[in-house]
C-alpha cells in the first residue's frame, strides 16, 4: 500500500520530485567529485615524491661553494640519511631558443641540469627516473601544457641544438609557483653548456626522520653554511605542489555544502506545503485513530527514494566529470597512488549527503506530531493570520500600482512562505559574487601587494651576476632621466643573522631600501621608516615568535643592533621568509636587487618593459601582469574556471527553485487567483502580480546576498588566500561583477513567467466553489 | 431596453470519458434595470446559466450577447474589463482576499485602474459601506467579522464601479433570514437605483421580492413568473404565487 501511495504522490508532483532529485544528484556528484579529488590529488603527490624522493631539506646557493665542509656536516649530523648538491646551470631566457621562439619573455629562472644519482630525481611522465642520452632534452611538464614545446622540437642553448626528447616532471619545481624550472640534459651536453650562464647549487638533504627538519634547519643554519639563496623544506614542496588543485577543491567543496543546503530548503518548503495541504486530512486521520508516524514513515520513504535515486544519479555523473578535472593532475603529478581509494571515498561521500538528507526530512516531519486534530478539522489551515503586514493597506497605498502592491503585500503577509525564496536567492547571489569577487581580486594587480611584491607596472631583477649594485645603479641612473616612470624602489636582499630569543642565531633574508614608495600590504603594523626599524613576513614572524611592537637583534658587521618591528607582510616570494628594513650596509654581501617602477601611463607597460630588457641584457625585467601571470596564472585560471562554474550553477539553482515555487504558489492560490478574476483583474495583472513577488524577494535577496557575500564570503575566500601565505584580505571591487547579477534577475523573471503561465488557465468556475 | 440576451446556450461537462449536458440550448433575455432570479432543484444548471451569461465560463454552443456584444468573440482582456467595470459579483461563500482587510477588499477592483482617483474610490467606498452598515468594520480582517458582514462587503465590492447588472449567486444561502433580509433589502435599493439583479436562490422569499422568476429543471428553464416591481407589499400573495409553481413543475 505504500508503494501506491509513494508513486501517486510522486506522479501527482513530477516537477517538484525531479527538482529535488537533480539537486541530490548534483550535490552528491559535488560531493562525490571533491572527495575523489582530494584522495587523487594527495595520493597523486605522494606517489610523485616518493618517486622522485624529493629532498627534505634544499638551500639554494650561488656564489662559491666548500662541498667538502657540507659533506663533513652532512657524515657528522645525525639526522642525515643522504647529502647531494645537485649544479643547475642558470640560462637567461634569451638564449633558450624553442623551435625558433626564445624564453626571453618567460619569468621563470629557467635552467639545465643532469639527472641526480641519489635522490630528487626527474621523472617522465609514467614516473619512472629518466635516463637521458646525448643531445636529447627533456623539459618542464608545464611547457607541454602552455604549449611552448613538444616532442621533436629543437632547442637551442646559446647555439648548441638537443632535440626534445620528452617531459618531465620535477617534483620540486613543477608548480608554477616555484619560480625556477629545470631542463633535463645528458652529463655531455651540461658540460658543453656550462659557459652559457651561471651555475647555482642546489643543496639537499634527506633526513631520517622527517620530523625532524626544523631541527635540522637550526642545526644547518647555525653551522654556518652556505645559504645565499632560498630555503625550502619538504611540507613547502608539498604545498606548492598542492596549491592549484586544492583551491579549486575548496571552491567546489564550498558550492557542494551550499547545494545540500538549499536542497533542504526545497525539502523543507515542499514538505511544508504539502503538511499544510494536507492538514485537514492529517487532522481526520489522527481523529480516527491513524498514527502520525505512519503518515511521517510514507513521507519518509517517499524522501529516501528519491534521495537513493539521486545520489546514484550524482555518483554516475561524478564518473563523468572526474576525468575533467582529473587531468590537471594527472598531468603534473601522475596517477594517484591510491586511486581504488578514491572511489572509496567518492561513494562514502554520497552516503553522507544521503544519511543528511534522511535526517533531515525526519528533523521536518516533528511536525506531524504537534498537528492537532481538533484544530485541523475546525480550521484546516496550520497558517495564522496576516500578522506584520496590517498596516501595509491598499487604502494607505499612494507609491505602487496596485499590483505591485497585492505581489509586496502577499509577500509580507506569508513571510514564512518566502523565507525558503529568500533564502535560495541569498545563497544564489553569494555563490554568484564569491568565487567572482575571488577572481576578481587574485587577477587584480593589487593583489601582489597581499604576495609581498609591491605594487608596481615593471619588475627587474638583477641576481646571479656579479658587482649587483653597480647594475642596479646604471638601471636607476636610466630610470631618473625617464619622465615615463613616475616611481621607482630599489630593494636589496642581504642576509644577516638574528638572534633568537633563546640566543641561537639565525639567518635572516633583509630587503633592504625605501619600503614606502611601492609598498606591500601589511596586515599588522606599517612600513619600516626609521634606521633601526624592521617588517617581517608572516611565516618568520611565527618563526621567531615576534610581535609587531617587539624588539629584536640583528648581528651587523659583527656587532649586536636592536631594531623595532613596526609591521607584518604576507610574502609568497623567497620561501616566504622575508623581512624589510629601512638601514643601509656595506658588510654583508648583495644576494640579488629587484627594481620595482611604477609608470605614469600604466599602458606603457609592455614597451617600457622591453626597451628596459633590451638595453640591459644582465637583469630580467618583467611585466608585472605578466609576472602574475606567469606566476599565479593556473591559480588564477582555477578560480576563474570554478567562479564560472560557480555563476552557471547559481543561476540554475534560482531558476529551477523559482520556477518549482511559483507552480507551487499558483496551485496553491488558485482560490485567490479565481477571485481576482472575478472582479474584473486580467492575466497579465495577475502575472504583474507574481512578478512583483518575485522581484521584491530577489531585491531583497540580492541585498543581503551582496551584504553577506562581502563579509562572510570576504573572511572565507580570506581563509582561503591565506592557506598560500597571504592575510589580511580585502575584495578589490569590480566593475563587472555587476553583470552576472543582472544574469539572476533575468533568469528569475524567466522562471516567474513560465511558472505562473499556469495562472492564465485558472478557471474562475471551477474555482470558486470552496 | 434588452442588455442581456442569451440564445440557444448549449454547455456539457465532461467527467471522465463520459459527458453530460448541462444547459441544453437555453434562451434568455434580461431587461436593463430588471431584477430577475432563477430557482430550481440543485443540478439543474442554475450556476452553469448564471456564469454563461456573465461570461465567467465558456459555452459549447449558441451565444450570449451583452449590450450587442458576443461574449465568445472576446478576448480575456476584454472580458476582465466588462466584468470589472459593468458587472458585480456575489457568491454564496463571501470571495474576499485573506490578505486585505475589508476596505481594501472593496476597493480593490476600483484601484486597479482608477489610482488617481483614490480619494474619491475611499469616499465611495465609505459611503456604500455606511449604507449597509458595515463602516466600523473597515480596517478588520475578513476572518474578524460575521458571514452576514462579510457578504455586504462583497456586495460593497460588486457595486463600487456602478456596475449594469449585479449577478448573485445564493447570496443569502449562507445565512440567517435577518441576514438574508438585510441583503435582499441593500440588493433592492441597488436595483431602484438602476441596476439589474439577477440572483440564483432555493429560497421563496428571496425569489418573491423579484420582478421575474425563472423555473429551470435539468438543463432547461421549465417556467416562469411575473410580478410588479416590489414596493413592500403584496409579500404573501407572492410566495404563495411562487410555491404553488415549484408544486406544479415538481419542485
Ligand atoms: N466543473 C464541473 N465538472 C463536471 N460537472 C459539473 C461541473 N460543474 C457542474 N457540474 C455538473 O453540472 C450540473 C449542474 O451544476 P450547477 O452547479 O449548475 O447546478 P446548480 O443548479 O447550481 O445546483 P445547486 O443548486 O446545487 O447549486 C450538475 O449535475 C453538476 O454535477
Ligand atoms: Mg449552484
Amino acid at each position: 500500500m505504500y508503494y501506491r501511495i509513494i508513486r501517486n504522490d510522486m506522479l501527482k508532483s513530477k516537477l517538484i520530485t525531479m527538482t529535488t532529485m537533480i539537486f541530490v544528484a548534483v550535490a552528491a556528484m559535488l560531493v562525490s567529485l571533491s572527495a575523489i579529488l582530494v584522495v587523487n590529488l594527495s595520493g597523486s603527490i605522494n606517489m610523485l615524491m616518493d618517486q622522485a624522493k624529493t629532498p627534505h631539506f634544499m638551500q639554494m646557493h650561488s656564489g662559491a661553494i666548500d662541498t667538502r665542509r657540507l659533506a663533513d656536516f652532512a657524515e657528522q649530523n645525525s639526522l642525515v640519511d643522504e647529502f647531494q648538491v645537485l649544479e643547475f646551470l642558470n640560462v637567461d631566457g634569451a638564449q633558450i631558443v624553442i623551435n625558433g621562439n626564445s624564453l626571453a619573455d618567460s619569468v621563470q629562472d629557467n635552467g639545465f641540469t643532469t639527472q641526480s644519482e641519489k635522490f630528487d630525481y626527474l621523472l617522465d611522465l609514467d614516473g619512472n627516473v629518466i635516463t637521458v642520452f646525448d643531445g636529447e632534452i627533456y623539459i618542464p611538464v608545464s611547457y607541454m601544457k602552455d604549449g611552448t614545446g613538444k616532442v621533436g622540437d629543437t632547442i637551442s642553448i646559446n647555439g648548441k641544438k638537443l632535440t626534445v626528447a620528452g617531459f618531465l616532471r620535477d617534483s620540486q619545481m613543477n608548480s608554477l609557483l616555484a619560480s625556477s624550472k629545470r631542463f633535463l640534459v645528458s652529463e655531455n651536453d651540461y658540460a658543453a653548456i656550462k659557459d652559457s650562464g651561471s651555475t647555482e647549487y642546489l643543496i639537499e638533504f634527506r633526513l631520517k626522520n622527517m620530523s625532524e627538519i626544523s631541527t635540522f634547519e637550526t642545526a644547518y643554519t647555525s653551522a654556518g653554511l652556505e645559504a645565499n639563496g632560498p630555503t625550502i623544506t619538504y611540507p613547502l614542496f608539498k604545498m606548492l605542489n598542492a596549491i592549484s588543485d586544492g583551491l579549486m577543491i575548496a571552491v567546489l567543496l564550498l558550492v557542494s555544502t551550499l547545494i545540500v543546503a538549499i536542497t533542504f530548503m526545497c525539502i523543507h518548503f515542499t514538505l511544508l506545503a504539502k503538511i499544510e495541504d494536507d492538514y485537514r486530512e492529517i487532522g481526520v486521520m489522527k481523529a480516527i485513530g491513524l498514527q502520525a508516524s505512519d503518515l511521517k514513515k510514507i513521507y519518509l520513504v517517499k524522501y529516501a527514494v528519491i534521495a537513493a535515486a539521486g545520489c546514484m544519479l550524482g555518483f554516475a555523473l561524478s564518473f563523468v566529470f572526474r576525468g575533467l578535472l582529473l587531468e590537471n593532475i594527472r598531468l603534473y603529478m601522475g596517477e594517484s597512488e591510491h586511486a581504488s581509494f578514491a572511489f572509496v571515498f567518492g561513494i562514502v561521500g554520497i552516503l553522507i549527503v544521503f544519511l543528511a538528507m534522511i535526517a533531515y526530512v525526519n528533523h521536518v516531519l516533528k511536525r506531524f506530531r504537534k498537528i492537532s486534530a481538533a484544530h485541523a478539522i475546525r480550521f484546516g489551515t496550520s497558517q495564522g493570520k496576516a500578522a506584520g503586514a496590517k498596516h501595509f493597506r491598499l487604502s494607505r497605498n499612494r507609491l505602487l500600482t496596485t499590483n505591485t502592491f497585492l505581489g509586496v503585500k502577499d509577500v509580507l503577509a506569508r513571510k514564512s512562505l518566502y523565507a525558503t525564496m529568500l533564502a535560495v536567492l541569498i545563497i544564489s547571489t553569494f555563490i554568484i559574487i564569491v568565487p567572482q569577487n575571488l577572481y576578481n581580486t587574485i587577477s587584480s594587480k593589487s593583489f601582489i601587494t597581499y604576495m609581498g611584491i609591491g605594487s608596481s607596472d615593471m619588475r627587474i631583477d638583477i641576481q646571479q651576476t656579479s658587482h649587483i649594485s653597480e647594475k642596479a645603479a646604471e638601471i636607476v641612473k636610466v630610470m631618473e632621466r625617464d619622465s615615463s616612470i613616475s616611481k621607482y624602489a630599489v630593494l636589496t636582499t642581504k642576509t644577516f643573522n638574528a638572534k633568537a630569543a633563546d640566543g641561537t642565531e639565525q639567518g635572516i633574508k633583509i630587503e633592504l631600501g625605501d619600503h614606502s614608495v611601492l609598498p606591500v600590504q601589511y596586515s599588522e603594523g606599517r612600513a619600516p621608516v626609521a634606521e633601526d626599524e624592521i617588517a617581517l613576513s608572516t611565516m618568520n614572524a611565527d618563526d621567531l615568535g615576534i610581535k609587531v611592537g617587539d624588539v629584536m637583534t640583528l648581528v651587523i658587521d659583527g656587532k649586536e643592533k636592536d631594531f623595532t618591528v613596526r609591521g607584518v607582510y604576507s610574502d609568497v616570494t623567497n620561501g616566504g621568509k622575508t623581512a624589510k628594513a629601512v638601514f643601509s650596509d656595506d658588510s654583508a654581501d648583495i644576494m640579488w636587487s629587484v627594481i620595482y617602477a611604477k609608470l605614469s601611463d600604466p599602458s606603457l607597460a609592455e614597451a617600457k618593459t622591453s626597451e628596459y630588457a633590451d638595453r640591459f641584457h644582465f637583469a630580467k625585467v618583467s611585466h608585472i601582469d605578466e609576472y602574475v601571470a606567469q606566476t599565479f596564472g593556473s591559480t588564477i585560471s582555477s578560480v576563474g574556471k570554478a567562479s564560472d562554474t560557480s555563476i552557471a550553477v547559481a543561476l540554475m539553482i534560482a531558476g529551477l527553485v523559482i520556477l518549482l515555487f511559483m507552480k507551487m504558489l499558483v496551485a496553491k492560490d488558485s482560490y485567490s487567483i479565481a477571485v481576482m478574476k472575478s472582479v474584473g483583474f486580467t492575466d497579465s495583472d495577475i502575472a504583474m502580480q507574481y512578478i512583483s513577488r518575485s522581484v521584491f524577494v530577489l531585491m531583497a535577496g540580492m541585498v543581503l546576498g551582496t551584504l553577506l557575500a562581502n563579509t562572510l564570503g570576504e573572511v572565507l575566500a580570506g581563509a582561503v588566500i591565506s592557506s598560500f601565505g597571504a592575510s589580511s584580505f580585502q575584495f578589490v571591487d569590480h566593475p563587472l561583477s555587476m553583470y552576472p547579477l543582472l544574469l539572476m534577475i533575468g533568469t528569475v523573471l524567466i522562471a516567474t513567467m513560465l511558472g505562473t503561465w499556469g495562472a492564465g488557465q485558472i478557471k474562475i468556475a471551477a474555482n470558486m466553489k470552496e | 431596453m434588452k442588455m442581456i440576451i442569451g440564445e440557444n446556450i448549449v454547455k456539457s461537462f465532461s467527467a471522465g470519458n463520459e459527458t453530460h449536458p448541462v444547459l441544453g440550448g437555453v434562451s434568455l433575455k434580461i431587461n436593463e434595470g430588471e431584477f430577475i432570479s432563477i430557482m430550481g432543484p440543485s443540478g439543474s444548471g442554475k450556476t452553469t446559466l448564471m456564469y454563461a451569461v456573465s461570461g465567467m465560463d465558456s459555452i459549447d454552443s449558441g451565444t450570449v450577447l451583452f449590450d450587442g456584444r458576443n461574449l465568445s468573440a472576446l478576448s480575456e482582456k476584454e472580458l476582465s474589463d466588462i466584468r470589472r467595470t459593468k458587472m458585480g459579483f456575489v457568491f454564496q461563500q463571501p470571495t474576499l482576499l485573506k490578505n486585505l482587510n475589508i476596505l481594501d477588499n472593496i476597493i480593490l477592483p476600483a484601484m486597479r485602474d482608477n489610482k488617481k482617483n483614490a480619494a474619491k474610490t475611499m469616499e465611495k467606498a465609505r459611503a456604500l459601506m455606511k449604507k449597509v452598515g458595515i463602516s466600523e468594520l473597515e480596517k478588520r480582517d475578513i476572518t474578524e467579522v460575521s458571514g452576514g458582514q462579510l457578504q455586504r462587503a462583497g456586495i460593497c465590492r460588486a457595486v463600487m464601479s456602478q456596475p449594469k447588472i449585479i449577478f448573485g449567486d445564493e447570496p443569502t444561502g449562507a445565512l440567517n433570514s435577518t441576514s438574508a433580509q438585510k441583503i435582499m433589502d441593500i440588493l433592492s435599493d441597488i436595483n431602484t437605483e438602476g441596476t439589474a439583479v439577477m440572483l440564483v436562490t432555493h429560497d421563496a422569499k428571496v425569489a418573491a421580492r423579484t420582478e421575474r422568476i425563472m423555473f429551470m429543471c435539468d438543463g432547461s428553464i421549465v417556467s416562469e413568473l411575473r410580478f410588479k416591481k416590489f414596493n413592500g407589499t403584496g409579500m404573501e400573495d407572492r410566495i404563495k404565487a411562487i410555491t404553488a409553481k415549484m408544486r406544479e413543475i415538481g419542485i
